[in-house]
């Protein structure tokens, strides 16, 4: 613990009972702002408080965090991009007019927070409804189900930010892409998570109970999208058959816009356009989806 | 006193099976009623990269140098990597998550070892039902290749009983790493071992691609073996190196096993 929590105000007040403290001391002193104001406070900003809840609580996990979301850019950039690379190499050569390893790194930024949402959207959703019903708490107070769930979803892309942000570091140490316009690559990463991770984050809130389907998400739905939307080869070598995978999927799209941004891979301007558009509705289609479903389950 | 002379269970009906006969009862019963769709889906995995990167990779890397130095397809290539991995992976995650909920929250061992059951028994019961799984995976895997045109050789049909053999060795060892953690947190600590291992143990590219050192250190890897083994017979190229393969595992079983059945006597009859 003390390494995650060591700072100096934790240290004066001991463990975790500053916050007590702090409203107490506030109370007494008279300056305590009254009822109305911080029912309007929590309605303002209420996202922000449910974000803040939200990320305090992932800090148990910061550390095992931390260590993914360096050791994964690492091994995957060694293994699949110079390992696998040298493959290549000896194949075609290079790939989209790159060495295999400029290829397939914005693709691998993006598939990994891709893959890393499921895991923060399916049964910490559940666990707010079901097991643990954190999100019954807040909904006691001044705060709208709709923010409880744009807070969730909040807290969840600051964690991309610095995920995707720790990988393109990465990735430019390894020369992998070249400083600059590269830097992208990260609100592409965050935005491809969101298109998928918000639609997620409704269908988990929508479910009574856990049966098998987080189980065949993730097989049926995150893996194939891995697998399938060329990431490791350009999507064109796929038979027709197999290409709508990546057609639909949000990973396809966020790659194309991270490749453009990595080493400017061309395409038509109408498609980059597509790229774009079909991200955004699909992260917007899951915010209203998960409001609608937040609002009737925590206010029934 | 030793174990066997401990009070035996008063209320057993006599003739009632209290072996591993009864653990593996449970076990079935258990697919039965709630599992099996996931148990099936399990079957899957393997097929999508196949099918992925056999195909889509396979474009772009053309033909690899596979066991004695002949050229197949890159397809062929990773094939038998991927049934190892998937004999793995089943194995060692039904031996380590689904065996770390039933010894610490659902406490289903201390309930098991209440009766004339014995650790032995119990660790072989739990064993054996993750090497029904690995089973079921690798007969269904190897429909699959034969369907692909990816099985070139009568020995391939040994790949169903050592993928057996694969996941009993990681299975065994798995339960007994199991035993030593007590929180969620230090079951990640399993990912960082299982992922950077399959990454590396020359899975979707030959081993000569590292510098000679790395070499050394991905051999003492177990999947290394497996993926090994499983490429030899794929092709039905035979050498002593089969031998050590295959005797890798078997230490690795009998070690697992030992661990895992000292572990959960300490545990629970101490």
């Amino acid at each position: 613990m003390t390494d995650e929590t060591g700072s100096a105000r934790e240290q004066t007040v001991v463990g975790h009972h500053h916050d007590d403290l702090d409203t107490t001391t506030l109370a007494y002193s008279g300056q305590a702002p009254s009822h109305a104001v911080m029912a309007q406070r929590a309605h303002r900003f209420g996202t922000w408080y449910h974000a803040e809840a939200v990320l305090r609580s992932m800090r148990a996990f910061i550390v095992p965090g931390l260590l993914n979301a360096v050791g994964q850019p690492l091994l995957y950039i060694i293994a699949m991009g110079l390992g696998l690379g040298a493959l290549v190499g000896n194949g075609v050569g290079t790939v989209d007019g790159v060495d295999y390893l400029t290829f397939v790194t914005p693709a691998l930024l993006v598939s990994t927070v891709v893959m890393s949402v499921s895991g923060e959207m399916t049964y910490p959703v559940m666990a707010g409804f079901k097991w643990m019903r954190t999100y019954y708490g807040p909904a006691a107070t001044g705060l709208r189900p709709a923010q409880i769930a744009a807070g969730h979803l909040l807290a969840v892309v600051i964690r991309f930010v610095v995920q995707c942000t720790i990988f393109w570091v990465i990735a430019v140490a390894f020369g992998a892409t070249s400083l600059g316009w590269s830097v992208l690559m990260v609100p592409i990463g965050v935005l491809a998570a969101t298109a998928f991770g918000a639609p997620l984050q409704a269908y988990a809130a929508s479910l009574e109970g856990e049966g098998f389907q987080f189980s065949f998400v993730q097989r049926f739905i995150v893996m194939p999208m891995f697998l399938f939307s060329g990431t490791f080869f350009p999507l064109s070598v796929m038979p027709v058959y197999l290409q709508w995978i990546g057609w639909l999927s949000p990973v396809w799209h966020g790659t194309q816009l991270a490749r453009l941004a990595s080493y400017g891979a061309s395409g038509p301007g109408w498609l980059i356009a597509v790229h774009v558009l079909v991200l955004v509705a699909a992260t917007l289609a899951g915010v209203m989806w998960a409001r609608r479903v937040y609002t009737r389950r925590l206010t029934s | 006193m030793s174990v066997h002379e401990q009070q035996r269970p008063v209320l057993a009906e006599p003739g009632a099976r209290s072996s591993v006969i009864s653990v593996l009862e449970r076990g079935f019963s258990v697919i039965r009623n709630q599992n099996w769709m996931i148990l099936v889906s399990g079957f899957f995995e393997p097929v999508f990269y196949l099918l992925a990167m056999g195909v889509g990779m396979g474009m772009l890397v053309g033909e690899v140098s596979g066991p004695g130095g002949r050229g197949i397809t890159y397809a062929a290539f990773i094939a038998p990597a991927l049934l190892a991995t998937s004999a793995m992976n089943g194995a060692f995650y039904d031996s380590t998550w689904n065996v770390f909920f039933k010894l610490r929250f659902a406490k289903l061992y201390e309930a098991m070892l209440q009766t004339s059951l014995s650790p032995w028994n119990v660790a072989l019961g739990e064993i054996l039902m993750a090497l029904f799984r690995g089973f079921l995976y690798a007969l269904g895997f190897l429909g699959v290749l034969a369907v692909m045109g990816l099985v070139t050789s009568w020995w391939a049909l040994a790949m169903v009983p050592v993928a057996v053999l694969i996941a009993f060795g990681f299975a065994a060892l798995g339960m007994g790493v199991t035993s030593f953690l007590t929180r969620f947190q230090q079951m990640d600590l399993l990912n960082f071992v299982m992922l950077p291992m399959f990454l590396f143990s020359a899975t979707l590219y030959p081993i000569t691609v590292y510098p000679e050192a790395v070499q050394w250190l991905v051999m003492v890897l177990p999947l290394w073996h497996a993926v090994e083994l499983m490429r030899q017979l794929s092709v039905g190229y035979l050498t002593w190196a089969t031998l050590v393969h295959v005797g890798y595992f078997v230490a690795m079983t009998a070690a697992g096993l030992w661990l895992t059945t000292t572990r959960l006597r300490a545990l629970f009859l101490r």
